[in-house]
C-alpha cells in the first residue's frame, strides 16, 4: 500500500468554496506533495479598470471580492490621493477606519465559521454565522448594504455617522462583545475542534519568512507583521490596539488569532466612535488627478493589500495594478499540506482564508 | 461538544432568528441602499450620474425634436453603489429603501426608472438651455432670477449692457495721455 498516486482536487470540488486546482500526490491517506494551478476565475478587472474613469473604479475595486470589499477601494482611494497630493479630512480618516474594522470582524467570523463547518460541527458554524449577523445588521443599518458598503469616495467618505447611527453601532458592539468572548472560549476548549485542528497545517516561522506570507497566516507563525503598525495609514497611529501573534502556526492557532483580532477590532471601533472629530467628511468638489504614479498599502482582513496607479493626466487610469495577500499565502500551502491527511486538505486551505476572486480578478 | 451544549440549548429555546419574510414584513433600515429614484423636478441634465455610473445603467437620450431628454436608469444593470446619488449636485437622484426587485422574465425591459426632462428656454431669445428647475432657481438664481433663465449668449450681452455706460466715451490718444498723467 505504499504506492503513490495523484489525486486531482478541483477546480470545482465540494471541499472548495472557490475554483482552485490541486494535484495532490498521496500515499495511502497521507499527502506527499501538492501542486497548485490557478487562473480559473480570471475576470480581466485590471484591463477593465483602464477603460473606466477614476470614479467608476471605486465601485469596480469594491467588487473585486466581497469579504474585503472595503479594503480594496480604501487602498485604491489612498493611492489616488497620494498621486493627487491631497489630504483627506480627519473625520473621513476615522470613518474609513470604522468601515474597515467592521468588515474585518465580519470577515474573520466568516472564516472561523467555515472552519467549524469543515470540521463537521455545523451547529457551531451556524452559531458563528449568527454572531456575524450582528455585524451584517450593523452594515445594513449604517451603510445601507450587507456586503458592499459603498463608503468610499476619492477625497473622503460618502457616509456620515450621526447620533442615531453612532448609538446603533455602540449597541451592536455591546451585543457582540459577550457572544464573541463565548465563541472564543468554545473554539479554545471544544475537544472536537482541538482534535481536528491542532498540529495540522503547520507553517514554521522560517518557512513563513521564506514564502513571505502576510496577514493572519504570518502572525500565527510568529511574524508580527501588520501594516496598521508597520506602515500606519489613516488614524491607526492614534489608536491603541495590540497586534496579535502566535507561535504554533497551525490551523487552530490561525483561527484563534482571527477571533482575537476580531475582539481587537471591536476595541478599535469603540475608540474611533469615542474620538471621532467633527468636520467635513469629504473634500469639496472633484479631485484633480495629475500625471504620475503612486502606491498605497493597507491591512485587509487577509493581509497586506498593495495598489499601484499610473495616470497620464486623463480621466481614467493608465494602469491600475493590485497585489493581494492570498497570492503569497497559497504558495505556502505546499509546506502546510505536506504530510497531512487527505481529509484535512479543505481545513488547511480554509485556514489561509483564500480569496481566489481577489487573486485572479 | 461540551462547551457548546449550553449555547446550543439556549439557541434551541430562542427559536429561529431569521425573518419569516414572505409571511411577515422584513425589517428595512432607513439608510438601506435600494432602488434609485429620480426626481425630474430637480434634474438639470448635467450628466454626472451617467459619468460616474460604474455599471453603465444610466442613459440620457435626446428626443428627436431636440427639446427634451429621456433620462433612463436600468434597474437590472444597477449595482446600487449609490455613486450617482452622491455626486448629483441637485439631489435629484436618491437611493430609496425599496429592495423589492423580483419580476417576471417578460417584465425585464420594464425594470427601469424613466423621466422625461424637457430642456429650458432662454427667457430672451428662446434658445435651448439646460433646465433650470424651481429648486435650483431658489438656491442659486434668487438674486437675478431673470438673468438666471438666459442662454449664455444673452447672459453675456446682458452683462455687457449692464457694465458699459449708456453713452460710451470715445477713447482717443489724448484721453489716454491724460489718464496716464
Amino acid at each position: 500500500m505504499s504506492e503513490t498516486y495523484t489525486l486531482p482536487v478541483g477546480p470545482l470540488h465540494v471541499a472548495l468554496e472557490e475554483p482552485m486546482y490541486f494535484d495532490v500526490r498521496v500515499e495511502g491517506e497521507t499527502v506527499r506533495s501538492v501542486e497548485l494551478s490557478a487562473g480559473h476565475v480570471h475576470r480581466g478587472m485590471e484591463a477593465l479598470a483602464m477603460n473606466r474613469n477614476w470614479l467608476q473604479n471605486i465601485t469596480l475595486t469594491e467588487r473585486v471580492c466581497s469579504l474585503c470589499s472595503n479594503s480594496h477601494p480604501t487602498t485604491y482611494c489612498m493611492a489616488v490621493e497620494n498621486l493627487a497630493g491631497v489630504v483627506v479630512p480627519e473625520r473621513a480618516e476615522y470613518l474609513r477606519v470604522i468601515a474597515d474594522e467592521v468588515k474585518r470582524i465580519a470577515s474573520h467570523l466568516f472564516n472561523v465559521g467555515i472552519m467549524a463547518h469543515l470540521v463537521g460541527f455545523d451547529s457551531l458554524f451556524m452559531h458563528a454565522m449568527e454572531i456575524r449577523e450582528i455585524m451584517q445588521d450593523l452594515k445594513e443599518g449604517v451603510y445601507g448594504n450587507r456586503m458592499n458598503l459603498g463608503a468610499l469616495a476619492i477625497g473622503g467618505c460618502r457616509y456620515d455617522l450621526d447620533e442615531e447611527t453612532t448609538a446603533f453601532m455602540r449597541a451592536k458592539l455591546r451585543e457582540l462583545d459577550p457572544l464573541l468572548t463565548e465563541l472564543t472560549r468554545v473554539y479554545a476548549t471544544d475537544p472536537l475542534i482541538l482534535k481536528r485542528t491542532r498540529g495540522i497545517g503547520v507553517l514554521p516561522m522560517e518557512e513563513a519568512r521564506r514564502y513571505e506570507v502576510v496577514g493572519p497566516v504570518a502572525r500565527a507563525s510568529g511574524i508580527a507583521y501588520d501594516v496598521r503598525r508597520k506602515a500606519p495609514y489613516a488614524v491607526y497611529p492614534h489608536l491603541d490596539f495590540e497586534v496579535q501573534t502566535d507561535t504554533a502556526g497551525d490551523v487552530h492557532s490561525r483561527a484563534m488569532l482571527r477571533l482575537r483580532e476580531a475582539a481587537q477590532s471591536a476595541v478599535i471601533l469603540e475608540q474611533c466612535l469615542e474620538n471621532i472629530p467633527e468636520g467635513p467628511i469629504c473634500l469639496p468638489g472633484a479631485v484633480f488627478i495629475p500625471e504620475g504614479e503612486a502606491v498605497a498599502r493597507s491591512e485587509a482582513p487577509r493581509g497586506e493589500v498593495f495598489y499601484y496607479v499610473r495616470s497620464d493626466g486623463s480621466d481614467s487610469p493608465q494602469r491600475l495594478k493590485w497585489r493581494v495577500p492570498t497570492y503569497m499565502n497559497w504558495e505556502a500551502l505546499q509546506v502546510m499540506m505536506a504530510g497531512c491527511q487527505v481529509a484535512d486538505i479543505p481545513l488547511i486551505v480554509n485556514s489561509i482564508d483564500p480569496c481566489i476572486s481577489c487573486t485572479e480578478r | 461538544m461540551l462547551p457548546f451544549l449550553k449555547i446550543m440549548v439556549k439557541n434551541l429555546l430562542a427559536g429561529p432568528s431569521t425573518d419569516p419574510f414572505p409571511f411577515a414584513p422584513a425589517h428595512t433600515p432607513k439608510r438601506f441602499r435600494g432602488r434609485a429614484c429620480h426626481d425630474k423636478e430637480k434634474c438639470i441634465l448635467c450628466g454626472i450620474c451617467r459619468h460616474v455610473c460604474a455599471a453603465g445603467a444610466i442613459q440620457l437620450r435626446v428626443t428627436e425634436d431636440g427639446m427634451a431628454v429621456h433620462w433612463v436608469l436600468w434597474h437590472n444593470s444597477c449595482v446600487f453603489c449609490g455613486l450617482c446619488a452622491h455626486h448629483c449636485p441637485t439631489k435629484a437622484l436618491t437611493m430609496s429603501d425599496d429592495w423589492h426587485m423580483t419580476h417576471r422574465g417578460e417584465e425585464r425591459f420594464d425594470q427601469r426608472e424613466v423621466s422625461f426632462v424637457p430642456y429650458g428656454q432662454c427667457s430672451q431669445c428662446g434658445a435651448r438651455i439646460h433646465p433650470r428647475p424651481e429648486s435650483v432657481v431658489q438656491q442659486l438664481g434668487s438674486r437675478y432670477p431673470e438673468r438666471f433663465m438666459m442662454c449664455p449668449v444673452c447672459k453675456r450681452q446682458e452683462l455687457a449692457r449692464r457694465v458699459t455706460p449708456a453713452k460710451p466715451s470715445i477713447t482717443t490718444g489724448e484721453s489716454d495721455e491724460r489718464d496716464s498723467a
